[in-house]
């Protein structure tokens, strides 16, 4: 819908005729035909949820059996990545741990984002107003100041601490930590959403607040926050692998990369790097596509950066 | 520091490792710069400890590095006398075996105390104390201190009072005050124990005139003063504290015992046992305590770094918690115990450096058998003994560890991968090591870790403290009236064949009802630079700066 409306205003380049779905795809090839690196976000993403999704039928050892008898192998035919201390085969773990660090990212950014972004629209469009709402507007945004002043991490292992250690308090604790980020975004947009003809003329008609929001407000100011997604899922992976890896993440041996390395980057020193070398490849890219992906949404999403591309796709 | 010859081809796996060293070093806090890490040239000891010390107050803190703050700091009115290890060349170690010849059946030797009388019924002890003996303070040792030292433990309670509860040694009166330098202690009943305490690292001497200067109306005990200070007979003296960075220990001249050689310790916190290891290993520092078993394997081979391994007094276990369900049925305690792979654990999580932990208390005190041990991993008898208990289709139940500990986690899962074969599911709960032992003490978890040393080098000493019902360490809620009764009255007899004999069947007891999951004696493992020599072990599990020396 915005992104259509946005392809046009930019000028998209002379498409062929066709439905405007089809105009967005192939805007979107040639994008990443023009920009490799987006393409190769976008594969990553894709290998890794994939990899996540089909784990239980591609892993070759259970990903949570030890076996004392195959403990700090190093990499071979028989363990592709190795195995770590108690014998558990590093390349199934790897595998497997998409399944726990994205679903908890993905539910803690989600979870984030209609928070955030509920709470955003509402203190906007009040924002100004000389009524109890404007106090509690104002509140709230004081709030998110304290929120936000607080180091994420530290915040995170404290919200941890006090929830308990499990995947609700993770998923818990990132959304917490993301909700002032989507209430600024949403409510920077509403603020100057609602000052435009068309909320007025809905207010003039009679429309009540709450039809007013969810009609003409929050489906116009959503774009930003869907581009802050993705760059928070990859940020969100990482901040659920450093809780793991002070140990205030899953419960071990759950497959998750910040506990695998928390495990095994003591013997580095000793010599035996695979058990915390590889889940950290895999963390790295992991949060490397997402931030890639990221950084083609905001591009997308920006007209002026869109009609440079444009431009440069003719 | 060790030197490879000029000109020689370097590998890329060298590189390689030097890299890795330097990479070890960045992790080290900036206060290990090398000017002062370059200790093994002179007459200071640097240590790599996990922490430093929380109270130098024996009182109330049991903290890693108190310990050693308090041997430096503080003596005691005896001690044993050492002897060469059996096993390992050039250590030494306490000689705590029974010696029926000498005074109190043991070889034990004054040290605060110039001599001492003990009554062949355990009911009283006398010390003469040596004259001339100065506190880092300066004022002399006389009978007042030890007065007031145990007037303390009475004031306070805290770890104080156990010692007078275990010596039951029930009102200040029973310390007198004979002379300037004669001081004696008299029970109302007789204890086996009246001579054997007095060398506990958590029995030493406090200058009780310098207590008694700085002790205000709200703190008659002078606590203040004791978590930051020292007022001791010991041969050293504090020169700095800074909590999480290091403690810094200076030799005192007027030591009664003479100046020791280590003349500065600098006693540094470095948390994470591969920094610390990567440190020896490059001559950062003199000791690193605490480290893992493949850290220690591979120091073992490095030139310039030695690791003395000796039979220890500390053992670690799963307290299987009695009043909670399933484990209040001594057939599902015996079943968790068949199904643990203790040899596989050995193996793989100790690096083949702990002996099995085939009894309740340690091997190397006298008394000790084996020969209860009847738990070699078996999953089918677990099976059975489960079916037996009414839950043949197994049962959910969690397992509380230390993340501190690096050897706990790795446990857990083989045990928790070996349980599934039971049909038991064990759920893992990793607890911050700051609050570990407030879980273990609370004695809410099903299962949870525990890894112990019984200090005093005693058969009754040992069991009361793990399985007398009243026992404030009884963590595993263990209680049974027969063994409560053993106990009791190996307490009160100083005849040392009855009380053996009464501690072998209590040891039967217990080893049958499997109270624990008996895991391992991990041993000591002291990883040093291979010039410092003169490393003693003693039952309390920590080093002593006054014993090293350099060879030239």
């Amino acid at each position: 819908m915005a992104g259509a409306t946005m392809a046009a205003a930019a000028g998209a380049p002379a498409a062929a005729p066709g439905p405007p779905w089809r105009q967005r795809l192939r805007f979107f090839a040639a994008v990443l035909r023009a920009r490799p690196a987006f393409a190769l976000g976008y594969a990553i993403v894709a290998l890794v949820v994939a990899t996540g999704v089909l784990a239980p039928l591609i892993v070759p050892y259970g990903p949570m059996v030890a076996d004392p008898n195959v403990y700090l192998l190093p990499p071979s035919w028989q363990h592709l990545l190795g195995t770590d201390g108690t014998g558990m085969d590093i390349f199934s773990r790897v595998l497997a741990a998409p399944r726990v660090d994205l679903t908890i990212a993905m539910l803690g950014t989600l979870v984030s984002a209609a928070l955030g972004a509920t709470i955003g629209a509402i203190v906007g469009y009040y924002e100004g107003q000389r009524t109890w709402r404007t106090a509690l507007s104002t509140f709230v945004m004081r709030a998110a100041d304290v929120l936000q002043a607080f180091p994420v991490f530290v915040f995170a292992i404290a919200l941890v601490a006090v929830f308990g250690q499990s995947v609700r308090s993770i998923v818990i604790a990132i959304a917490f930590v993301n909700t002032p980020i989507y209430l600024r975004l949403m409510r920077g947009q509403v603020l100057s959403i609602r000052r435009l003809r068309y909320v007025e003329a809905a207010y003039v008609a009679g429309a009540s607040d709450v039809a007013i929001l969810l009609r003409h407000v929050i489906p116009n100011a959503i774009a930003p926050v869907l581009a802050q997604l993705s760059v928070n899922v990859g940020w969100s992976v990482l901040l659920t692998a450093g809780l793991s890896f002070v140990g205030a993440g899953v419960v071990a041996p759950t497959p998750e990369w910040g506990s695998m390395i928390a495990m095994g980057f003591q013997n580095v020193v000793t010599g035996q790097w695979w058990p915390s070398v590889f889940p950290g490849i895999a963390l790295g890219l992991t949060v490397f596509g997402f931030a890639l992906v990221g950084a083609s949404i905001e591009v997308l999403a920006d007209p002026a950066q869109r009609r440079v591309l444009s431009g440069s796709l003719r | 520091m060790t030197t490879k010859p000029i000109g020689g081809q370097v590998h890329r796996r060298d590189v390689l490792k030097a890299g890795a060293a330097a990479a070890a070093g960045a992790m080290v806090p900036a206060s290990l710069g090398m000017p002062e890490a370059q200790a093994a040239t002179s007459s200071t000891l640097v240590v790599a400890a996990p922490a430093t010390p929380q109270s130098l107050d024996s009182n109330f803190d049991v903290s890693l590095g108190t310990f050693e703050a308090v041997a430096a700091l503080y003596d005691n009115l005896l001690e044993f006398a050492k002897i060469p290890d059996p096993k390992v060349p050039g250590a030494f170690r306490e000689d705590i075996a029974d010696h029926p010849d000498k005074p109190a059946g043991l070889a034990v030797q004054g040290k605060l105390a110039e001599s001492f009388e003990l009554d062949p019924n355990g009911k009283w002890i006398r010390f003469q104390l040596r004259k001339g003996v100065k506190s880092n303070w300066g004022n002399e040792l006389t009978a007042d201190d030890v007065k007031w030292t145990w007037d303390r433990k009475f004031g306070l309670k805290a770890i104080g009072g156990f010692y007078l509860s275990t010596l039951g040694l029930e009102n200040p009166e029973g310390v007198k005050v004979e002379g300037p330098y004669t001081v004696s202690i008299t029970l109302d009943n007789p204890n086996p124990l009246l001579a054997k305490l007095q060398p506990n690292l958590y029995a030493p001497i406090f200058d009780s005139k310098k207590c008694k200067e700085v002790a205000t109306a709200d703190d008659p005990w002078a606590r203040k003063f004791m978590d930051n200070n020292s007022a001791g007979f010991g041969p050293y003296r504090l020169d700095q504290l800074q909590r999480g960075q290091q403690a810094v220990f200076k030799a005192r001249p007027d030591y009664y015992l003479g100046k020791p050689a280590m003349e500065t310790v600098i006693f540094r916190e470095v948390p994470t046992s591969a920094t610390r290891a990567a440190l020896l290993q490059g001559g950062a520092v003199d000791v690193a305590q605490y480290l893992q078993p493949l850290e220690i394997i591979k120091l073992r081979s490095l030139p310039g770094v030695a690791v003395d391994s000796v039979a220890s007094s500390f053992m670690i276990w799963l307290e299987l918690n009695s009043k909670i369900e399933p484990f209040d049925n001594v057939k599902v305690r015996q079943a968790m115990n068949f199904a643990f792979p203790q040899e596989q654990v050995l193996k793989t999580v100790f690096q083949g450096l702990a002996e099995p932990l085939t009894g309740c208390m340690p091997n190397i005190y006298a008394g000790f058998t084996e020969k209860f041990w009847k738990y070699k991993y078996d999953p089918e008898m677990a099976k059975a003994l489960l079916k037996e208990a009414g839950m043949a289709s197994g049962f959910k139940t969690s397992l509380a560890y230390n993340a501190g500990d690096p050897v706990q986690e790795p446990i857990a899962i083989l045990y928790q991968t070996a349980l599934r074969e039971i049909g038991v599911e064990l759920q893992l709960k990793k607890i911050p090591a700051a609050t570990f032992y407030n879980a273990v003490s609370e004695r809410k978890q099903p299962m949870i870790f525990y890894v112990d040393s019984p200090w005093c080098p005693d058969i009754g000493y040992s069991m009361t403290l793990y399985f007398n019902s009243g026992s404030f360490i009884d963590y595993s809620n263990y209680k049974n009236d027969e063994v409560d009764k053993l106990l009791k009255d190996t307490a009160r007899t100083a005849d040392e064949n009855a009380r053996v004999e009464m501690m072998t069947k209590a040891q039967e007891i217990v080893m049958s009802e499997a109270p624990w999951v008996f895991i391992a004696f991990p041993g000591y493992h002291f990883a040093r630079r291979a010039d410092l020599k003169g490393f003693t072990y003693y039952t309390s599990n920590n080093i002593r700066f006054q014993d090293f020396s350099r060879s030239a």
